[in-house]
């Protein structure tokens, strides 16, 4: 026994030094592909502070020599870029609010509301998830344009009221973590539904409710299909469609593109820096919510 | 009494639906509705306009043996896809490795490759179409940098989808992340039962990291094949399908067919082709998915 012992720690030992090694190998990996996932957000940068005579030079410059503040005024204006942010942030955050409360609403009703087909809905609902989006595009364009949405924002807003799947699937396995007795003493005291999940419920289900609203942001944040093909009016463009049209003409002035393409970036990494707990834990479990 | 309960029971069931109505209205305007209509739209000649007129499968038939770019825009979707999903997949996983490890700054180095995903899909393509640009584009510059010859990024028939799957490869920390939170709850002592039969590096690799995380990777891989099947924004944004359709994928067309062509019954079509090979490609995988997957708690 003792000399299996004694041999077992002569091998942790020598490995313990192999361990060093592939560390450090380890870390050269990692370094190098640090560098690879950084510098273009670097150049993004290096681009925007340039001048509009050193964008087009042939020989790159790695570190930004001199710092052009005023494209982020300049490009800004090319493209009434701060009209369109606030296109972009009105949609986001009606939207937001609109598919949070849905999403919440209808988690509620089906975990702690008792009805008949309640198993068959939930099947529905989650079941959807696996359609693809587009099949619903021409359908529902017809639609909206019928109803004289065509070029206004609703067809954007209104769809994220009716609910979103993976987000009830998310408040469903958080809610199935607290204890039933809460909504039954609420009850006790006379709270209804209402007062149930808005006051006690939500409030102890934040960590996820927080998740779900930072994926419901970025969502419209993200939002480019349906601004491109329902939005007309340059007045009314999102940020997405209006970056994608600026970027569409090699001319442009990259200067003043890059510095608005990082101001259109900002919101989300500000998001992502404040919530990182949030974004960590929900991107697991929204991505495994999507087929169990 | 008996009655009593019954009309509790009753304002239950409103209560019950009152609350789930939001998604109900969303299944069936959202869901229900294009699904039956797609049928019927798919057998007609429409512009959006016109009053639609049935056309029997004369929009299919056409599909198949006219039109020039379909065929091109299918073998370019499975290039697409199956280059795609598997690489995704393949580099999530070795990042993953490489950072499941403490090391120092680890939370700068996972922080770093994930941050990328975090920035709006749209600003990332236009950033990728200045990288690719043949004078004045980063990519060129490294390449220069090496001393290799610059490349026509997404101006060459030949490199243009190649480009776009190597730009979509920025992202691939999404998927680190996933299997990050999957190898971390792989249970510490079977690596060390490995450890005392004497199993090392690759063996232990094949023996207990994958059967563990085949759950992951394969809902990661269904996931992915859903979705880039789908992808759409990417060449629109960065090639408009071109140059000569070599970068047209079956998302991009159907939407130009039906948005820049007016053509909605053909558009619709083409959806259902779409759907019918995403829905064989996963129900393959689900299939197939039995001799590879490990549940823990198997049950099935």
């Amino acid at each position: 026994m003792k000399t299996v012992y004694s041999t077992r720690t002569v091998r942790y030992a020598t490995r313990r030094s192999k361990i060093r090694k592939t560390d450090v190998f380890r870390m050269l990996v990692l370094l190098v592909g640090t560098v690879a996932m950084l510098y273009p957000l670097l150049w993004v940068v290096t681009i925007a502070l340039k001048g509009s005579n050193d964008i087009f030079s042939t020989t790159p410059d790695w570190f930004p020599k001199e710092f052009h503040f005023e494209n982020f005024v300049k490009g800004t204006e090319q493209i009434h870029f701060w009209r369109t942010f606030g296109n972009s942030i009105f949609i986001a955050i009606v939207s937001t609010i609109g598919q949070v409360a849905s999403s919440i609403l209808v988690g509620y009703g089906l975990s702690r509301l008792r009805f008949p087909g309640r198993k068959l809905w939930f099947s529905c609902f989650v079941g959807s998830l696996m359609l693809p989006g587009f099949v619903g595009l021409v359908p529902v364009f017809h639609l909206f344009s019928a109803l004289g949405w065509y070029n206004t924002w609703l067809p954007l807003i209104v769809p994220a009221y009716f609910g979103n799947p993976t987000f009830t699937f998310l408040f469903i396995q958080f809610l199935g973590t607290i204890p039933k007795s809460f909504d039954e003493a609420a009850k006790m005291d006379g709270a209804g539904d209402r007062q149930i999940l808005w006051r006690i419920l939500v409030p102890m289900a934040m960590p996820v409710v927080i998740t779900i609203i930072i994926f419901s942001f970025n969502g419209a944040w993200n939002q480019y299909l349906e601004p491109l093909i329902y939005v007309v009016d340059q007045s009314k463009w999102t940020l997405s469609v209006a970056l994608a049209s600026f970027a569409s003409n090699w001319t442009t002035q990259w200067n003043y593109f890059m510095a608005a393409d990082l101001i259109y970036m900002l919101p989300m990494l500000i998001v992502f820096f404040l919530g990182q707990k949030y974004f960590m834990q929900g991107l697991g479990s929204v991505n495994s919510a999507g087929l169990k | 009494m008996n009655a009593n309960v019954r009309k509790r029971d009753y304002w239950g069931w409103i209560k019950g639906y009152l609350h789930i109505s939001p998604s109900i209205i969303g299944f069936g305007v959202f869901v229900a509705y294009p699904l039956v209509m797609s049928v019927y739209y798919a057998l007609m000649e429409w512009n959006g306009y016109n009053k639609p007129k049935f056309v029997g499968f004369d929009n299919f038939r056409y599909l198949f043996t006219v039109d020039p770019v379909f065929w091109k825009a299918i073998r370019i979707t499975f290039y697409y896809v199956l280059i795609n999903v598997p690489a995704s997949l393949v580099f999530g996983l070795l990042l993953a490795m490489l950072l499941n490890r403490k090391l120092p700054a680890i939370k700068f180095f996972r922080t770093a490759f994930y941050l990328p995903t975090v920035l709006p899909m749209i600003a990332t393509l236009t950033l990728w179409k200045f990288i690719y640009h043949p004078q004045y584009g980063l990519a060129n510059h490294v390449l220069n940098l090496f001393g290799a010859n610059p490349l026509n990024w997404l101006g060459s028939e030949r490199l243009a989808l190649m480009s776009v799957i190597i730009a979509g490869l920025w992202q691939v920390g999404g998927g680190m992340i996933i299997f990050l939170s999957g190898l971390q709850s792989v249970p510490q002592d079977l690596y060390e039962a490995a450890e005392v039969d004497g199993a090392r590096g690759w063996i232990v690799f094949r023996s207990v990291t994958l059967p563990m995380i085949t759950p992951i990777l394969f809902l990661q891989l269904i996931l992915g094949i859903i979705g880039a099947f789908q992808s759409f924004a990417q060449v629109q944004v960065m090639t408009a399908g071109g140059p000569n359709n070599a970068t047209a994928l079956l998302n991009f067309k159907i939407y130009s067919d039906v948005f820049g062509q007016r053509m909605f019954g053909y558009g619709i079509a083409e959806v259902w082709i779409l759907f019918l090979i995403i829905m064989v490609f996963t129900v393959v995988t689900y299939r197939y998915s039995n001799r590879f997957v490990h549940y823990e708690n198997d049950n099935r």
